[in-house]
This record gives structure tokens, C-alpha cells and sequence, in this order.
């Protein structure tokens, strides 16, 4: 029973895309195509701000190299952008005017960076100023590499957006050595994760590194001296970065007819409430209600789509989100939503050292948590979020002081100092000197680890004295 | 300690792990042990098993006839060893004419010598005829085995001396707590201190071998396979991959490296549980330096367990380290003969030197070596887990050889297991004492033991060692080696069985001729002569890989998680291990009176307790899907907080075990299942029942 092959059509080239492929890899009863917009393969977006600091090489973020796509007989077609989608023909239509027919089509467009309404982005004739930079693309990231690298010496750089993306890019730039400032409209640094303390935390830690920071201040135009914001101050400046957010790309799904909201409404198994034949994933979908801009949960909704393609039993019930910065000497993870959860909270902060930690707590269990200035436990907090693990009343307190500091307390006799050899501390202790106790009881001689400790208990002891 | 007479010393080595110590035994009837300061793998060092190996002598418990139970009262009786062979015969002539040659299955494991594993495969292929035989070691080594078959073409535990580790810059110990389970192999990582080298530790315990290290990762049981994708994520990154090296000496980079594209230290982080910083720390101690990764059943003990041992095997490749003196990679294997026992024909898939059983070049060689036609000997049978899953169903065997296991306490999902031996026709067990596995057989035959034997064991280097014979066996056992000539004498099989350790060892060089894992060359003149011989060269690798085209296979392996994910109802990750004083299912151990026994334990973190409500010494109960047990609580800061562990020494732990299966190595995974902890209120109290009982 050979049936022809579903020819699976996915639009984008994103990191949703790629996972789809890697589950539909292995399945020769897919046919999948890949139309992606960019001119290389699709790559791991989210380590571009490592490009920028210097991390990580491009090429380490490829994700698939373009042999993979062939010996799986996927169609990767780089530069293929698409125009039109033509549901009644169940064909999408490039810009060359080729068609491509689909059974299934998949729309994994990501999101495109919004232009902030600063006067003077644009210039008359359509095209950017030549300063500006979004940050998006790998694209994106090696005009801003060169940008800032080039000649002329650029001097200083203004990033326009205090988010994740933001954050990163500027330290980005600042541990390049380029003098870089930050401008964000709300009132505290990352204001869509977390609350003002930890925001502040952030700020003066930026300071701390060299790094200027504008809240509460809008950029409101670019003009040949740099870029003034809506406080009155003019930031000279040769690079703007803008990193001030993006909106799920629609367009096409809109022209297609397809219901769309914020992004393309799909339902529990990522189909669009319109078509059942067309499927939405990542940065573009918007499931009950709600898109996201991180990769975990696009990740999740390919998986998900993958099952149900191949006819399983698949749901996606929404991810629980963890986003995490990514950037040298900025220490943030923030789980779940902590400034909006319900629950009630349990919060340490010290802004002497520079550190705010926050759980949000509802039914024993961690539902949100932001952690700025000092990350330990972050592997676990994320763990017991992750999970769910109902936790006891104390614990979500001791989670957040450190570890206790007390010292080793001194060793009772009956205490086993060699493993090896079943030797007590008392043992110990009633020799005269090492050899003597290597002699007597075999202790250090098996796996040595306890050279130490018997050194220090001989040394420490009375000397033994011979009672007539 | 100390003698004044002069007495004959006999140079043998210690009765337990894959060490093999070397020491000395003096006295005729109880042993003396001393220390063989020459022999180079543990120079006069040893742990306090290997000192008290002499109190496996002289207990009341020591089985010295052939006993047969009767399954209507449960009564033993001893009968001769003749009655007893004659009823194994019987038995197993009625099972196989019933249901034909695979009605009979073999058991063995990874302490018998060569000898013995040799001589069991082939009773089994020859005498039965029969494909169903596998052994204990596939529940210890088989995912590093079988990962080490894939990317180099050959499995050795090292490929090179263990005391090559005081060479290397990094040493990184991924699920390996040596400074208990063999410790004194850890003095080497003191001396590479010394040195100015850095040690490393992965394990969700901070163990004793942990705090000899320089850096200790504590990752969620099971996942160690994705911090090695993190790590060379980094590597990569960093451009510490060496490029001359992967492309001369290995195929498959391209499809590796793309595939930790995506593994990202803060990805790895919440996968692994390990704070990203601590993933980068470890990446930058690997880069530019001299690495050596070794791997232990804390990694290797999963369904995902061989996949994990190629992703550091990949690390160690990208590197450009296996080959090179003082770095690569090596699997630290646990049993005695954990080497020696895979390799010699005791495996399901396999024949005599390392060879496959599906190939035919094979099967005429070890069927020219035993006088058989090659068309006579079976196919690859049933794995060691799904062997004993199959016993007393419509499909499998009826009756089974045990030798060398104690089934019972050391099988995963022990109850179930349990359940499948006594749903035998014919249960016989050979061993030294009534081991929890003996206690169910239907005929149980007294055997000779460490110390009244000779034979070779393959340590974890891959050198060949011999125990030699110190002392007179008591009167009424018998060798395994005459127990299975025994059996193939009655059972008319035309091979000859020789019952001399060292002729059967010239008959296994014959076998093994040409094979992956030849031992033509070797000779107990020469193990003697030389302290051990390794199998194959002291180092491997240096030049070429053992795959047809000489070079290293990687291969892109994906993390997929344990088999079972703690949820509401088992909240908790449950893992697996050793104590120093005990050794595997105790059936020695637990019988030497100076080892400490103080039953077993749930070890767990502060956090848990107090959610808990128990404190050090209390009873707690744990349950998983499979089963349940109580035992005290350790509780101790060194755990991760979200994982309890507990020793597989005593029955119990294995009742909780998972029995998911590796794909590739059939490995069951006992390093990781989902439990739920509850106090035991009132037992704990009363001084009058030992709550650990």
C-alpha cells in the first residue's frame, strides 16, 4: 500500500520550522517543503545576540546543514518568498509566481520587528537611516557586526527597547567595548517580566558595567546630533539599535482569509479555526488567546502538530515559559508571568548586593518566579516550576536564602573517618602519629581520601602518654 | 599483618569489582589477606571489602551439598551429586521435548571468569542447543559496550592502563562514584591533583568522589547525555573542536555538530537542572586541554543509555582526544569480570573473542573450535531482561541454568521478575550460599568459590588477570566448570567439556583467535610474568579505529528523557547505587560479619525531609509503580533536593526499578523512575522492630 505522499508546505524558515522537519523527517508519508525567506539555512535565532558579543561563530548556529534537508527528501528552498495563498487551489503563490501545491500548509512566519514612532527612522526615499538597525535577522546581525566594527569607529550606540533582546544586544555591544546606552519607554527595565526592584537591580547592574540606562523616557526622533528622547535629552549617537518588540507576521493568513487576531487562531492541535487544512506554529500563531515570542513553546506546538499530521492523539494545552537572558555579567531568569500570577509571594531582595528573587506560590506549588543579581538554585527553582512539585510551607523560602555557611563540626569519636578501612575518628585519635595509625588500622590506604582528615585529628589530639 | 614464619603467598586478586586488586593469600583452610605492593593497578591498596575477603570462609551458611526442594512442602533436601545432575538432566530433556531446544535458558553473570563464561556459552550453544542465554551484565555495561561498538568498532572498558588518568588535564567522571564502588582507583585522582589537573564530576550526588573534585555538576538523573550536548554546543562555539583530527580520523561530524546547534547552555540548564554558568565552567576547562571522559553506570543505566555514552564518546572525538596518550575515553565497568564476561559467549548475541553470533565467518570459526557443524549452533537469543520476562510464559523457556546471579535482588521490577522464576518448571541455581535467587530453585548445586579456583578475569582495563587457587575447597562442592561438564556429559553433547581452568583457557584462545577481543596469545605463564596482559595492546586507537575504513563513527544523538517523569502521584526522581562496604546483591557481602550491614536507606535532601516530616534514622516508605519498600532516612544536603536514592544491595530497591529498555543495548533503567516518599509513623519508635527490616 504505496499512497502518494502528503505534501506537507511550510512557510518560514524559523526554528518552529526546523523542529517540524525533524519530526516529520524520519516519516516517508510526508512529502514536506520548506519555503523559507532567507538566503541561508535556517539557523538558531536566539544565540544571534552571542554572535554579536562574540561567542559563538555564525556558523555554530546553523541548525541543519542543507544536506540534512536533502538526504531526509526535504525541499528547503533558500530565498523563496511567499505572496500569495491561494486556499480554494491549495496552492501557495511565490513573488517569482510559482506555485507550490500543498495537502497541509503550515505557517511558521515568525514575527517581524516593529518600527518604534521615532521621527527620522525612515528617511524620505523609503530606506532606513543608515545608523538604524533592527535585530532580527542573522541578517540583521551582520550589518550591526560590521556597523559596529567598522570604519569609521563607530563611538557610541543607543539601544531603543530595555526587554530581553535589548539587554542582550546592549551587553552585547558593551562587552565589545563599544560605550552603549539603553532607552526603554516603561518605567523600569524589562517591565513585561518583572516588577520595579528587579528592574532596578537590572539598571544599576548595567550601570555597574558602564552602561547608561533611560527609563520612562521615549526615543521621539533621530536627527544628525543622535537620538532625542521625549525627556528633552539628545543621546549622540552613531548605531540605534531597535529591539523594542514584534508582532506576529499575519499578513498573509489576513489576505487569505484566514480569522486572524493578533496572530493566526488555531485550536488545540495548531489548525486554524478557518481551515482545516492549514496549520499555524510559533511567534505567528496565537493559541487561546495568546501568542509567544520564545522558542520552547514553539518547539512544543511543532511537536504537537508532527503528532496530530500523523493522525496520534496530540493536544497542545499552552507551555509554561521560562525566558532567560543571555548575556555576560546579567544574571535573570524569569519563570511564568511573576508580576501578574496569582499567588502569594514570597520575595528576597537585597539591593546592596544587587539581587531581587521572587516565587509566586499557589497550592504548595511555584507558578511564577523571577530571579535578577543572583541565579543559584536557578536549575532547580526551574525544575520544581517545570514539574509542578508541591512543595512544603518552608521550602519555597529556603529556596532562596543560600546555603547554610555553618563549618564542619569537630568529629565524634564513633564517627567513620575511612571508608575503606571501617576506621572511627576515636581510632584515630588514639594514635601517636600518621604511620603509627596507617600501621594499626589500615586507615589512607585504600582510596586515600581521608589523609587529610586523619592528619588533622592525629595533629590536633593530645599525645598519647604512657601511664605506668 | 605481620609474620614471623615464612609461608607460601599465593598472588591472586580480589573477589569483587572490575578492579581486580592484586593482594596476596596465606593459610591453607581460612585465608590471610596481605598486600601485593607490586602489582600496578592498585599497589598494595585496598578498600575494606578486598581486607575482608577472607570472611567469605568459614560461615555456617557456606553450602556444601546439592540440595533439591520439594515443591509441594518447600522442604530441601541434600541429595548426591549424581541424583542432583541427573535430575537437572531429566528436567531439562522434559522441558526441551516439550517445547524444543529454546525451552532451556541460561542465566549467567559478570563475576564468573573467562572460563566459566566461556564454558557456559558453550554448553548452552553446544549441549542445549539453545539461543536463550544472557547474563547479569547486561544490566551493567552493555549501553557503554554497545556505544563503544558503534563509534570505534570496539569495546574495551579503557583502552589503556587506568593509571594513564594521572596524565590527563581534565578528568570528567560522569556517573562514576569510585571513591566507593573501587576506591582504590581514586588515589589516582589525588595524584593527577598533584599534577595540577582538574577533576571533574557529574552526579546528582555530591558522592565522596565528588568532593575529590575540582568542579561537580548535580543534574536530574537522566539527563546527562543532554549536558554533553551542551557542552559541545560550547566547544563548538568556542572553536576547541579539532578540525585536522575529525577530519581524518572520524566520519559523521557534520550531522553531530549541527545537532547541538541547538542546545544552548540555558536550554541545558533546564533540561538538566544544572545552572548554565556550571555548563560553561565545564566548557571551558575542555577547551585547549588534554580531556579523558570516563563513564560509569550513573550514566550508562537508562533507556537512553547508550545514546549518552555516544554523545561524550562525540565530545571526547570533536576534541581530538581518543587515541592520544593520557586522554579519550573509557567506560569504568562495575563486576568483577564485567570485560571478561561479555566477550566470551554468555552474551545473547554473541560468540567466544567479541564475535557476533549473525555472522557466518564467526560461526565457522567457534564451530571448527568445538567440532560442530556452524549450521548446528542458535541464533541470537532473548536480552538478559527480556529472557527473564519471557520464563514461564507460552513463549518461552521453561527451565533455567543460574550461575553466578542472584536474580531476585539484583533484576529491575523485582517483583515481576520474581514472579517469572516461579512460574518455572525448573529453577537451578549454582552458588556458594542460599542466595534470595537459590532459595526459589528446584535443585540448588553447591559450588566452589573465589580463592579455592583458578581462572582469568578481564579488569576494567581489559588486561588480563588470574586468580590463582590459595586454599582447599570444603568437601562436597564442586567447580562451575565440573558442573557444567557435568551437565553436558548427560546431556550426550559431542564437544568435550575439560573441567582444567587453564586447558579450558587455551581452548577460549583457540576460540577467540581472530575475533575482536583475541586472547590466542595469552597464557597463565604469561599473565603470571608479566602481572596481566591486555587484550589487544596496552593502548588502542593511536593510529586507527577498529571499523572497516580505520576511522571513528559519530553518531547525532537526540535527548529524549527518562522513561517514567515524576508527576503528582510519584513526585520525586528515584536513583540507584552502591555503599563502599557491600557489593551488588550482597550474597558475599552481607555474609562477611567485619562489613558493616546496616540494611538499606532512603537517602534524601533537607528540603524533602522537612516536607517530609522525617529525620535521620526514621522510617520512610517508597513506592513506585512497580513496588514499594521502608527503610530508614539518610537525610543529608548532598542530594539534589527533587531526588532520593537508594543502595540496590538489599531486596527492595529493585522492586521500584524500572524495566524500560535501551533500544540498542537492552539496558533496564535502574538510574531513574518516578517514586513517592511517605514517613513511616509509628514503626520508627518502637525499638522492638527494626524499621530497616
Amino acid at each position: 500500500m504505496t499512497e502518494a505522499p502528503e505534501r506537507v508546505v511550510v512557510v518560514g524558515g524559523g526554528m518552529a520550522a526546523v523542529r517540524l522537519c525533524e519530526h516529520l523527517a524520519a516519516d516517508d508519508r510526508f512529502a514536506v517543503t520548506v519555503l523559507a525567506d532567507e538566503a541561508v539555512p535556517p539557523y538558531n535565532r536566539i544565540l544571534l545576540s552571542a554572535v554579536l558579543e562574540g561567542t559563538h561563530p555564525t556558523d555554530a548556529l546553523t541548525l541543519r546543514s542543507a544536506g540534512w534537508y536533502a538526504r531526509h527528501g526535504i525541499d528547503l528552498r533558500l530565498g523563496a518568498r511567499v505572496l500569495e495563498i491561494d486556499r480554494d487551489a491549495r496552492e501557495v503563490v511565490l513573488v517569482d509566481g510559482e506555485r507550490v501545491a500543498f495537502d497541509r500548509l503550515v505557517l511558521a512566519c515568525g514575527s517581524i520587528p516593529t518600527l518604534p514612532p521615532i521621527r527620522g527612522l525612515v528617511r524620505r526615499d523609503g530606506t532606513l537611516d543608515p545608523r538604524v538597525h533592527p535585530f532580527r535577522s542573522l541578517g540583521d546581525c551582520r550589518r550591526l557586526d560590521a556597523a559596529a566594527s567598522g570604519s569609521p569607529v563607530t563611538s557610541r550606540a543607543v539601544v531603543v527597547g530595555g526587554g530581553l533582546l535589548g539587554l542582550q544586544v546592549a551587553r552585547a555591544l558593551a562587552v565589545r567595548g563599544l560605550p552603549t546606552e539603553v532607552v526603554e519607554g516603561a518605567d523600569h527595565l524589562l517591565a513585561r517580566q518583572v516588577g520595579p526592584a528587579a528592574g532596578g537591580v537590572l539598571a544599576r547592574d548595567l550601570r555597574r558595567l558602564g552602561t547608561e540606562v533611560y527609563t520612562g523616557a521615549r526615543a521621539v526622533r533621530l536627527t544628525p546630533d543622535g537620538l532625542q528622547l521625549d525627556n528633552g535629552y539628545v543621546l549622540p549617537s552613531d548605531l540605534v539599535v531597535l529591539t523594542a518588540g514584534g508582532r506576529p507576521s499575519t499578513a498573509l493568513a489576513r489576505r487569505a482569509g484566514l480569522m486572524v487576531r493578533r496572530g493566526v487562531v488555531v485550536d488545540h492541535t495548531l489548525t486554524s479555526v478557518t481551515d482545516d487544512r492549514v496549520h499555524a506554529i510559533g511567534d505567528c500563531a496565537e493559541h487561546r488567546r495568546r501568542t509567544t515570542g520564545f522558542v520552547p513553546p514553539a518547539w512544543e506546538q511543532a511537536g504537537v502538530l508532527a503528532r496530530a499530521l500523523r493522525g496520534e492523539e496530540a493536544s497542545y494545552d499552552g507551555s509554561r515559559s521560562v525566558a532567560r537572558l543571555r548575556a555576560t555579567g546579567l544574571d535573570v531568569a524569569v519563570l511564568g508571568d511573576p508580576e501578574r500570577a496569582e499567588g502569594e509571594v514570597v520575595e528576597v531582595t537585597n539591593p546592596i548586593s544587587g539581587s531581587h528573587r521572587r516565587l509566586v506560590v499557589r497550592g504548595g506549588r511555584i507558578v511564577a518566579a523571577a530571579l535578577v543579581g543572583d541565579l543559584s538554585r536557578v536549575g532547580l527553582i526551574t525544575q520544581l516550576y517545570d514539574r509542578g512539585t508541591l512543595l512544603g510551607p518552608d521550602e519555597p523560602g529556603r529556596l532562596l536564602l543560600p546555603e547554610s555557611g555553618a563549618g564542619p563540626a569537630p568529629l565524634p569519636d564513633e564517627a567513620e573517618v575511612c571508608a575503606c578501612a571501617g576506621v572511627t575518628a576515636g581510632q584515630v585519635r588514639s594514635c601517636a602519629s600518621v604511620g603509627e595509625c596507617v600501621d594499626r588500622t589500615r586507615a589512607t590506604t585504600g582510596c586515600g581520601g581521608c589523609a587529610d582528615v586523619v592528619r588533622r585529628l592525629v595533629e590536633d589530639s593530645p599525645t598519647p602518654v604512657a601511664v605506668g | 599483618m605481620s609474620g614471623t614464619r615464612t609461608e607460601t603467598r599465593t598472588e591472586t586478586h580480589c573477589p569483587y569489582c572490575s578492579l581486580q586488586c592484586g593482594m596476596r593469600l596465606a593459610g591453607r583452610r581460612a585465608p590471610e589477606v596481605s598486600a601485593w605492593e607490586e602489582f600496578p593497578v592498585n599497589r598494595g591498596a585496598l578498600c575494606r571489602k578486598g581486607w575482608a575477603a577472607a570472611g567469605l570462609y568459614g560461615g555456617r551458611e557456606r553450602l556444601t551439598s546439592p540440595l533439591v526442594r520439594d515443591r509441594g512442602t518447600g522442604e530441601w533436601s541434600a541429595v548426591s551429586w549424581d541424583d542432583a545432575l541427573d535430575r537437572v538432566a531429566a528436567g531439562i530433556r522434559a522441558a526441551q521435548a516439550a517445547g524444543g531446544p529454546d525451552a532451556v535458558a541460561v542465566f549467567g553473570g559478570g563475576g564468573l571468569t573467562n572460563e566459566k563464561a566461556y564454558a557456559l556459552g558453550k554448553l548452552a550453544r553446544v549441549a542445549l542447543g539453545t539461543s536463550q542465554i544472557d547474563y547479569n551484565g547486561r544490566w551493567c555495561m552493555s549501553s557503554a559496550a554497545s556505544a563503544a561498538i558503534r563509534a570505534f568498532g570496539l569495546d574495551r572498558g579503557l583502552p589503556f592502563p587506568l593509571a594513564d588518568v594521572e596524565e590527563t588535564d581534565v578528568l570528567v567522571l560522569v556517573g562514576s562514584n569510585l571513591a566507593e564502588t573501587m576506591p582504590p582507583a581514586a588515589r589516582h585522582l589525588d595524584r593527577l591533583r598533584e599534577r595540577g589537573g582538574t577533576v571533574v564530576v557529574v552526579d546528582p550526588r555530591r558522592t565522596p568522589t565528588a568532593d575529590r573534585a575540582d568542579l561537580h555538576l548535580q543534574p536530574v538523573p537522566g539527563t546527562d547525555l543532554a549536558l554533553a550536548l551542551g557542552v559541545l554546543h560550547l566547544l563548538v562555539a568556542a572553536g576547541a573542536v579539532d578540525a585536522s583530527y575529525l577530519a581524518e580520523r572520524t566520519t559523521g561530524w557534520e550531522e553531530v555538530r549541527d545537532s547541538v546547534a541547538s542546545w544552548w547552555p540555558e536550554r541545558v540548564e533546564r533540561v538538566t537542572g544544572v545552572d548554565a554558568h556550571e555548563v560553561r565552567a565545564l566548557a571551558a576547562l575542555m577547551s585547549g586541554r588534554k580531556v579523558m571522559v570516563l563513564t560509569a553506570r550513573g550514566a550508562e543505566q537508562h533507556s537512553t543509555g547508550s545514546d549518552t555514552v555516544l554523545a561524550w564518546i562525540n565530545v571526547a572525538l570533536a576534541l581530538g582526544m581518543v587515541g592520544r596518550p593520557g586522554a579519550g575515553y573509557g567506560c569504568l565497568t562495575g563486576q568483577g569480570n564485567g570485560q571478561g564476561g561479555r566477550e566470551h559467549g554468555q552474551k545473547a548475541d554473541q560468540l567466544p573473542g567479541y564475535r557476533r553470533i549473525d555472522d557466518p565467518a564467526a560461526r565457522a570459526h567457534v564451530a571448527g573450535v568445538w567440532g560442530v557443524d556452524p549450521d548446528t549452533l542458535p541464533g541470537p537469543g532473548r536480552s538478559a531482561y527480556e529472557l527473564l520476562d519471557a520464563l514461564g510464559t507460552p513463549d518461552g523457556p521453561s527451565a533455567l541454568l543460574v550461575m553466578g546471579s542472584n536474580i531476585v535482588v539484583s533484576a529491575p521490577r523485582a517483583t515481576h521478575v520474581t514472579a517469572r522464576l516461579e512460574a518455572l518448571d525448573l529453577l537451578v541455581v549454582c552458588d556458594v550460599v542460599m542466595s534470595e535467587t537459590a532459595a526459589l530453585a528446584d535443585v540448588v548445586l553447591p559450588v566452589t568459590q573465589w580463592a579455592e579456583e583458578t581462572g582469568t578475569m578481564t579488569n576494567l582495563e581489559g588486561r588480563v588477570v588470574l586468580r590463582q587457587r590459595a586454599i582447599t575447597p570444603p568437601a562436597g562442592v564442586r567447580s562451575d566448570l565440573e558442573v557444567v561438564a557435568g551437565l553436558a556429559e548427560r546431556l550426550g553433547s559431542q564437544a568435550s567439556f575439560p573441567t582444567d581452568p587453564e586447558e579450558v583457557f587455551a581452548e577460549l584462545g583457540r576460540a577467540s583467535a581472530g575475533g575482536p577481543a583475541d586472547y590466542s596469545s595469552i597464557t597463565y605463564d604469561r599473565i603470571r610474568d608479566e602481572q596481566g596482559v591486555f587484550w589487544g595492546g596496552k593502548r588502542l586507537f593511536a593510529d586507527s579505529f577498529a571499523h572497516p575504513d580505520g576511522r571513528a563513527r559519530m553518531h547525532a544523538v537526540e535527548h529524549r528523557g527518562a522513561a517514567e517523569q515524576p508527576c503528582a502521584d510519584y513526585p520525586v526522581h528515584l536513583t540507584t547505587g552502591r555503599v563502599l562496604a557491600q557489593y551488588q546483591s550482597g550474597a558475599q557481602t552481607r555474609r562477611v560479619r567485619s562489613l558493616p550491614d546496616d540494611g538499606p536507606f532512603v537517602e534524601l535532601h533537607p528540603f524533602l525531609a522537612a516536607r517530609l516530616g522525617v529525620a535521620t534514622g526514621e522510617a520512610v516508605r517508597i513506592a513506585t509503580r512497580r513496588g514499594e519498600m521502608t527503610a530508614r532516612a539518610s537525610v543529608v544536603p548532598t542530594i539534589r533536593p527533587d531526588t532520593v536514592f537508594v543502595p540496590f544491595h538489599w531486596v527492595g530497591a529493585n522492586r521500584l526499578t524500572n524495566d524500560a529498555l535501551d533500544p540498542a543495548s537492552r539496558m533496564p533503567e535502574f538510574k531513574v523512575c518516578a517514586a513517592r516518599l511517605s514517613p513511616v509513623e509509628e514503626v520508627a519508635q518502637r525499638p522492638s522492630r527494626d524499621p530497616a527490616a
